[in-house]
């Protein structure tokens, strides 16, 4: 304990020295910037500013890219609370019920908890990164393909939960969303599946216009046309703080996030995006009241804001303890260090100790100067809202367009938003909820890819499921779940089809009335 | 009876079936050994089961006709404006493509005045590029003279 | 009258308007298309020549990830884009992988290998097999004749089908006459992953990632591909050495498209040779632990040729994976 202390005192020394602090605030402020920016997320931001970064010094580049990471997404939240326009793809549930929030004239608690949450997640899994990195990334290492094929299978149960409404409908919706996601190059046989000639459609059609266009822009077709635009009450000060409730009402579910994040996080892999659905539909199971998520929930912010921070956190620990890129992400941090002269390896901790320590120090720090950079601005962009809509959205509008379009300069993905935009509106207007379509498109490579990995490891065995210790106690959790789920339908037995919300739905999805 | 949920059911039966039909281009593999369509032709049966549940319990759920559909013209101005910009946006550039979508959706379709027109169009797209381009570096394409 | 004399003048100081262009290649900033994601061995390679040839032109020079299919979206958008030379491509040796490929497939190819001209090839990384360290195997040796024993049962990971760390192992098996079992990852990274994870048994890889787990004693290096040992892995025999004719390099070399005029490839040739004795140039590569393997074009153009034919040749040999155990 003596040792973590004097390290982590080396660390801060290193970190609040000036141009290294300096760099931290930098990245934060354009993290932030670049999570704002609807789509952008932080992979394309840290793309962006890889090259800007090999004129520093290894530690003040990983502090600025590192910066950037969680700083996007603490941006992310505000557009998706304000506009339900997701900042990146892991800041889709925030749209569900961070809207709902701002249009019960409740933005600034709902942008002020996903703030604090932010910060309690982000500094708590920072030190479980720091006690706890090269045991947890051990064990992070054993997920192989079973493995991960069973967590993406948990990750799918989520569904059930996300909604309020009919079940059916979000199986649909998520079978929709799985299948749009097996657009592309089959990884395993070098197939083109259902591209047909579009050669940019080869890696699938990508989860930023996918969730840009479901959400943001399929909001701005159904609220743009109003004959009377959306009524935003006036902010008064007392508005911009939450109330007592809601602080007590989101002290669990911002605990819960931070520890699901962190675990899902460490998964080498993409999985982290799937920890705020995950975060979501937990938050939904445990509540006393499920009726009210989707309509204002400050449960339905809390959670899957703080999976969200502290999946970051935990997408170091393989990268830091092991030099193993488990992740795009870490991927390309890894990277800027090799290009500084740093092995990546696992040795790092030893032999660079000034830079891990730095690093964990200035996270620390980092998560400071964002809570201090985002609790104020609470005021500034509840108060972007005031601007008349007919001139607002136009400008939203280019945003989701530079968005879409900055993350690979590929107008084919502008196109695919504009015509997830288009089946959004028909969506809603039908009543059929769009979140699950977006987890579909995220789950559905990665879970295929998993599947068939594993059977072409145990060449074609499915055996192979069960008799590793981890895929097989995360596949029997989920059957428990699944099984405790059906229970009460087994026990009403007559209702089955009300139960299963066949009939007319009385849950609208949203405050969006039609 | 034609109500929303099973329109909406049988429009998620039929795609399911138009993914069935484009998947058998494609080696299904065996159950040891599943191909590439075997995934899509199983979620593709799955959503063929999901739609015919919901349109053939779709009795209950209110008409089609009730639906209403004022902010049509509008969503299809936007969504033209949006297609607009995706076809000009690297042959015409960033800047020029950001100021005629701007003009398009301020003036024609919110029908405000020139002036704000003007001014809004003009900050949008040479703030945002300023912003993204020159600050942080985003590639955006640049039109004809370099715009 | 005047206005023909003027048309004629006009017409005639046209072709000399051309030549003033080119004479003042560039005026305007080149780009080079990396078609892998950042992080990667031909985004890496780019940049640093990126800003050497900043220095040597006086001119600003881009990187820009155009990623996609492998590297076709990126290859393929060089390929079709206008031969002025202002607009590069790095490459890696999948450039002749993909339109084969495409070929299998009956698939319209993406882009054609006449449709790159090579200008110069900066590095050529032998890969190295490496195998995780808790297995039994010493030596390729023991390798090979535990697979005769077991065939199709000891796996390697790679950064993709058809990628180049799959070619690199299937010319070997196919030298040795052994049958492995092939799991694609999403990437080069996640297959070092698999690897380190003890979910594969081994792979192939560029030699600057795995050094410092061999180095930690969590691989073992059994062989290179290269025509001679790697510098900084000096015990590691080649492929040559124990007796199997194969050589595969993970190169990154840089291609114009074809048509660009002979004066400004000349120009960009030139700038190529000034690059690589730059000494920023050498200390990045340095850095990043890859030797600069420097080419010019028509020696690359041998190269390059003897690889894709090698590459075509593999391609053709694995044919379509209808069934992914193979």
């Amino acid at each position: 304990m003596l040792d973590t202390l004097q390290n982590l005192y080396l660390g801060f020394t290193v970190a609040l020295a000036p141009n290294v602090f300096l760099y931290a605030v930098v990245g934060c402020v354009i993290g932030t910037l670049v999570g704002v920016l609807p789509g952008v997320g932080p992979l394309a931001g840290i793309s962006l500013l890889l090259p800007a970064s090999f004129g520093m010094d290894a530690t003040s580049a990983i502090v600025l890219l590192a910066g950037i990471y969680y700083g996007a997404m603490y941006g992310g939240s505000t557009t998706s609370i304000l506009m339900r326009i997701p900042g990146e793809a892991a800041s889709v549930m925030t749209c569900i019920d961070g809207y709902a929030m701002t249009r019960n004239g409740r933005a600034g608690p709902a942008l002020a908890i996903a703030a604090v949450g932010s910060y309690i997640a982000g500094t708590v899994s920072v030190v479980a990164l720091m006690l706890l990195a090269p045991p947890l990334a051990n064990f992070a290492l054993r997920f192989g393909p079973p493995e991960y094929c069973a967590l993406l299978l948990l990750g799918l149960l989520a569904l059930a939960y996300m909604s309020g409404g009919s079940i059916v409908k979000a199986l649909a919706m998520a079978a929709l969303g799985l299948l749009l996601g097996m657009i592309g190059i089959d990884p395993m046989t070098g197939f083109f599946r259902f591209a047909y000639g579009v050669v940019e459609l080869g890696d699938g059609i990508g989860v930023v216009p996918v969730a840009v266009g479901l959400f943001g822009l399929s909001e701005i077709l159904l609220t743009a046309g109003e004959e009377a635009p959306p009524e935003v009450k006036k902010p008064r000060l007392a508005d911009l703080l939450p109330s007592r409730q809601e602080w007590r009402d989101s002290v669990w579910p911002i605990g819960r996030g931070t520890v699901l994040g962190f675990l899902i996080g460490i998964v080498p892999g993409s999985a982290h995006i799937i920890s705020s659905f995950v975060s979501y539909a937990v938050e939904r199971r445990v509540s006393k009241h499920p009726e009210r998520f989707g309509h204002g929930a400050i449960e339905g912010v809390a959670g899957p804001e703080s999976a969200n921070n502290s999946a970051t956190s935990g997408a170091f620990v393989p990268m830091l303890a092991l030099g193993v890129p488990s992740g795009p992400i870490p991927a390309v941090m890894l990277a800027a260090l090799m290009v500084h002269g740093v092995s990546p390896g696992p040795l790092l901790i030893q032999q660079q100790p000034k830079l891990f320590w730095g690093f964990i120090a200035s996270m620390y720090v980092g998560n400071v100067v964002l809570l201090i950079l985002n609790l104020p601005l609470v005021g500034v962009f509840v108060n972007i809202l005031r601007v008349p809509y007919h001139f607002l959205y136009p400008a939203i509008l280019i945003f989701c367009v530079l968005g879409v379009y900055a993350v690979n300069g590929s107008v084919v993905d502008v196109w695919i938003m504009i015509a997830m935009g288009a089946l959004g509106y028909i969506l809603r207007k039908l009543d059929f909820e769009t979140a699950p379509i977006v987890l579909g498109v995220v789950l559905a490579p990665m879970l295929e890819m998993s599947f068939r990995q594993s059977l072409a490891m145990s060449s074609g065995n499915y055996t192979i499921f069960f008799s590793r210790p981890i895929a097989a106690s995360m596949l029997a959790a989920g059957a428990c779940l699944l099984l405790l789920s059906l229970l009460p339908l087994l026990r009403r037995g007559a209702d089955w089809r009300g139960a299963l919300g066949l009939a007319a739905s009385d849950e609208k999805e949203g405050p969006h009335e039609t | 009876m034609a109500t929303k949920d099973r329109i909406a059911g049988a429009a998620l039966a039929l795609f399911a079936l138009f993914v069935l039909e484009e998947s058998r281009k494609l080696p299904l593999g065996s159950l040891r050994e599943p191909g590439p369509s075997f995934v899509p032709v199983l979620l593709a049966a799955l959503l063929l089961i999901f739609g015919t549940c919901i349109a053939a319990s779709g009795g209950q759920s209110e008409g089609f006709r009730s639906l209403r559909w004022r902010e049509l013209p509008h969503a299809v101005a936007i969504l033209g404006a949006c297609g607009f910009s995706a076809w000009a946006l690297e042959r015409l550039g960033y800047r020029i493509t950001v100021l005629i979508v701007v003009f398009l959706l301020v003036k024609l379709v919110e029908k405000k005045s020139w002036l704000a027109t003007t001014l809004v169009a003009l900050a949008l797209s040479f703030g945002s590029f300023y912003l993204f381009y020159t600050l942080l570096r985003v590639p955006l394409p640049l039109g004809p003279w370099g715009i | 009258m005047r206005r023909r004399i003027a048309l004629l003048v006009m017409l005639c100081a046209l072709p000399l308007g051309t030549l003033y262009a080119q004479e003042k290649f560039p005026d305007r900033p080149i780009t080079i298309v990396a078609p892998f994601p950042p992080g990667g061995v031909a985004d890496l390679t780019a940049r640093p020549v990126a800003a050497a040839m900043e220095k040597i032109l006086k001119n600003p020079v881009v990187v820009v990830n155009k990623t996609g299919a492998a590297g076709a979206v990126g290859m393929s958008f060089v390929a079709n884009s206008r031969p002025d030379g202002y607009t590069l491509l790095m490459a890696l040796s999948s450039i002749s992988i993909i339109p084969e490929a495409d070929k299998l497939f009956d698939r319209k190819p993406a882009y054609t290998i006449d449709q790159l001209v090579p200008l110069a090839l900066f590095s050529a990384d032998p890969t190295i097999l490496v195998v995780g360290a808790d297995h039994p195997w010493k030596t390729l040796k023991d390798l090979v004749a535990d697979a005769k024993k077991k065939p199709g049962e000891i796996s390697y990971s790679s950064s993709g089908i058809y990628g180049t760390l799959h070619m690199a192992m299937e010319m070997f098996a196919h030298a040795a006459g052994i049958k492995l079992k092939h799991v694609p990852y999403g990437g080069a990274g996640p297959a070092l992953t698999a690897v380190l994870g003890g979910h594969q048994d081994m792979f192939a890889s560029g030699p600057a990632v795995i050094i410092p787990h061999v180095k930690a004693g969590k691989l073992r290096a059994l062989a290179g591909w290269g025509a001679k040992r790697v510098a900084s892995m000096p015990d590691v025999p080649t492929f040559k050495e124990l007796g199997y004719d194969i050589e595969f390099y993970i190169w990154a070399g840089m291609f114009a498209p074809k048509g660009t005029p002979e004066p400004i490839m000349k120009k960009l040739r030139e700038t190529m040779k000034q690059v690589v004795q730059e000494a920023e140039f050498k200390d990045a590569m340095a850095k990043l632990e890859t030797p600069i393997a420097y080419m010019d074009a028509p020696h690359f153009q041998k190269f390059y040729e003897k690889d894709a034919k090698m590459l075509t040749e593999a391609t053709r040999r694995i044919g379509r994976v209808e069934e992914p155990a193979k």
